[in-house]
């Protein structure tokens, strides 16, 4: 029995990714959002960091998907998924929710930024242009629908794990949580990566509005992450040795306390802190903090995928 | 009245009519002498391909001292649940349980391959069909023997009898009544599966706290 290959694996690390990506993209749109209403109003259009979550946001859950439809057993058959639905499967629903998430992304997208593809487009296409006029015009509705959905989508992916009852690692109810609230801080991550890249100021009022919510964000998460695992500690029984053999030593036991606990929570967090204390933020800081905190979320979905699988009872 | 008598039973099927058929099948441990031709029939019947298979005899053993030694035989087949995890999870409705006979079967159209059910069966029983790319596994031989009325291949191919197949909704049928005179167990039952593979433990086997 290897880290990767081992009886009763069905689902390998495209999974993984699949998982990191969708949540990704959940995070970086609900960052966008954020900033928008509560710093930036009707400028962010002209912000480099809405700029890169606007492109991460749809890039990260089409390649998602398309990374999940590759890895279907028949890849041609996936319309099938979108044609029938079953109310009691988690990923029946899930799949209306990315559906649903995909067309108001893009309606979000265009209606914040409406005026510069207005300009662009200079009359030409006037049906889209009234089409981005209307969506403008209901901007607001369409950013609360889409929070809905983004924080639906960050807890999908959560619950699509937590509904194989086989594997009380994963058949968890901290779990949708877990994968929710990293996902939003790979998200704010990624937005702060992108916007740096994009030239965006490191010292700018949106990494100080990210940084303000991301240390109460890893703090939380490192709160479910120590209650996932000491609630599956207390439930006894194969819970209790999934838990300790996951964390315990061995390929993942490594993965967990130096990847996700070390390289992805604990250094964001001190980097974070400090950050707040010295008045003065650089590129490389904020690029570093925020690459950290991606290889922690991505680590963590690989390790929680995997040694889920491990511990069927 | 107490609220809690209109509680349904969890996870009760809830089918209106009463088909007065739901199949299920007892694996007796003590009769099965692991010969595997359960194995084979099944495979030439339902053309399952070399590699993978829909029921597996697992043994384990010896115990005791020579010259008296035996094994243990577990029969590794689907359970046919009632509250199926792969039925509940499947996306598409591929897995499904056949409401006039209680079989778990798969519709092979709407599968796509998600694997979602092969995750999701705590028997880990399901398989990829490697010729068909669909999700595989035991369905009681409900497309090839008992459509032909006969009983299913594992059944017929027992040389020692050590499967019992039948309605157990027919107190008269060899299944009811081998399941009132031999105690019986039935894996997982703490996961609220309500699977329909019954196996009478072998007396010879060991014992595992």
């Amino acid at each position: 029995m290897s880290a990767f290959h081992f009886d009763g694996l069905v689902w390998h690390w495209p999974i993984a990714i699949y998982l990191f990506l969708a949540g990704l993209s959940a995070g970086a749109v609900f960052f966008a959002i954020m900033l928008k209403h509560f710093k930036l109003a009707d400028k962010a259009y002209l912000s480099p960091f809405v700029q890169a979550a606007a492109v991460i946001a749809p890039v990260a859950v089409c390649a998602g998907l398309g990374i999940l439809v590759m890895d279907l057993t028949k890849p041609l058959a996936f319309w099938k998924i979108l044609v029938f639905y079953n109310p009691s499967s988690v990923m029946s629903m899930g799949v209306l929710v990315l559906l649903a998430y995909q067309v108001v992304l893009f309606a979000w997208i265009g209606s914040v930024f409406s005026s510069p593809i207005q300009q662009w487009l200079k009359q030409r296409l006037p049906l889209l242009s009234k089409l981005l006029a209307l969506l403008a015009r209901h901007e607001d509705v369409i950013t609360g629908v889409l929070v809905i959905l983004s924080l639906s989508l960050g807890a999908y992916t959560g619950f699509l794990l937590s509904a194989l009852i086989g594997f009380p690692l994963l058949n968890n109810p901290v779990l949708p949580l877990l994968f929710l609230i990293s996902g939003l801080s790979s998200g704010a991550a990624a937005t702060l990566l992108g916007g740096v890249l994009m030239r965006g100021n490191p010292n700018g009022v949106e990494v100080r509005f990210i940084h303000r919510i991301e240390i109460p964000m890893i703090l939380v998460e490192i709160m479910l992450l120590f209650t996932f695992f000491v609630g599956l500690i207390l439930s006894g029984g194969q819970s209790e040795v999934a838990a300790l053999n996951a964390i315990g030593e061995g390929f993942w036991g490594w993965i967990f306390w130096g990847g996700v606990v070390g390289v992805g929570l604990t250094l964001p967090l001190a980097f974070n802190l400090w950050m707040k204390v010295s008045s003065d933020r650089k590129f490389a800081y904020v690029a570093v903090t925020a690459s950290f905190s991606l290889i922690g979320v991505l680590l963590l979905r690989n390790f929680i995928l995997y040694t889920g699988q491990m511990t069927g009872v | 009245m107490s609220v809690y008598t209109v509680t349904k039973a969890p996870q009760a099927n809830t089918s209106e009519q009463d088909s007065g058929l739901k199949y299920a099948m007892v694996h007796d441990e003590n009769l099965c002498i692991g010969c595997n031709a359960c194995e084979d029939a099944c495979r030439e019947v339902n053309h399952v391909p070399y590699g993978v298979t829909r029921v597996k005899i697992e043994r384990s053993g010896p115990f005791g001292e020579y010259p008296d030694q035996s094994y243990r035989f577990i029969r590794h087949s689907c359970q046919h649940c009632e509250a199926a995890p792969c039925v509940k999870v499947c996306p598409t409705g591929a897995a499904y349980i056949d409401k006039e006979t209680g079989i778990v079967a798969v519709n092979e159209d709407r599968c796509v391959g998600c694997q979602y059910c092969i995750a999701a069966c705590p028997y880990q029983i399901r398989f990829i069909n490697p010729e068909t790319k669909v999700a595989d596994k035991c369905d009681f031989c409900q497309q090839t023997q008992l459509s032909e009325g006969l009983q299913p291949a594992c059944v017929l191919a027992c040389p020692t009898n050590a499967l019992v197949f039948g309605n157990l909704k027919d107190p008269d049928s060899a299944l009811v009544k081998t399941l009132k005179s031999k105690p019986t167990y039935r894996e997982k039952v703490d996961l609220g599966t309500r699977p329909k593979l019954f196996h009478v433990r072998t007396i010879d086997g060991e014992i595992v706290l």
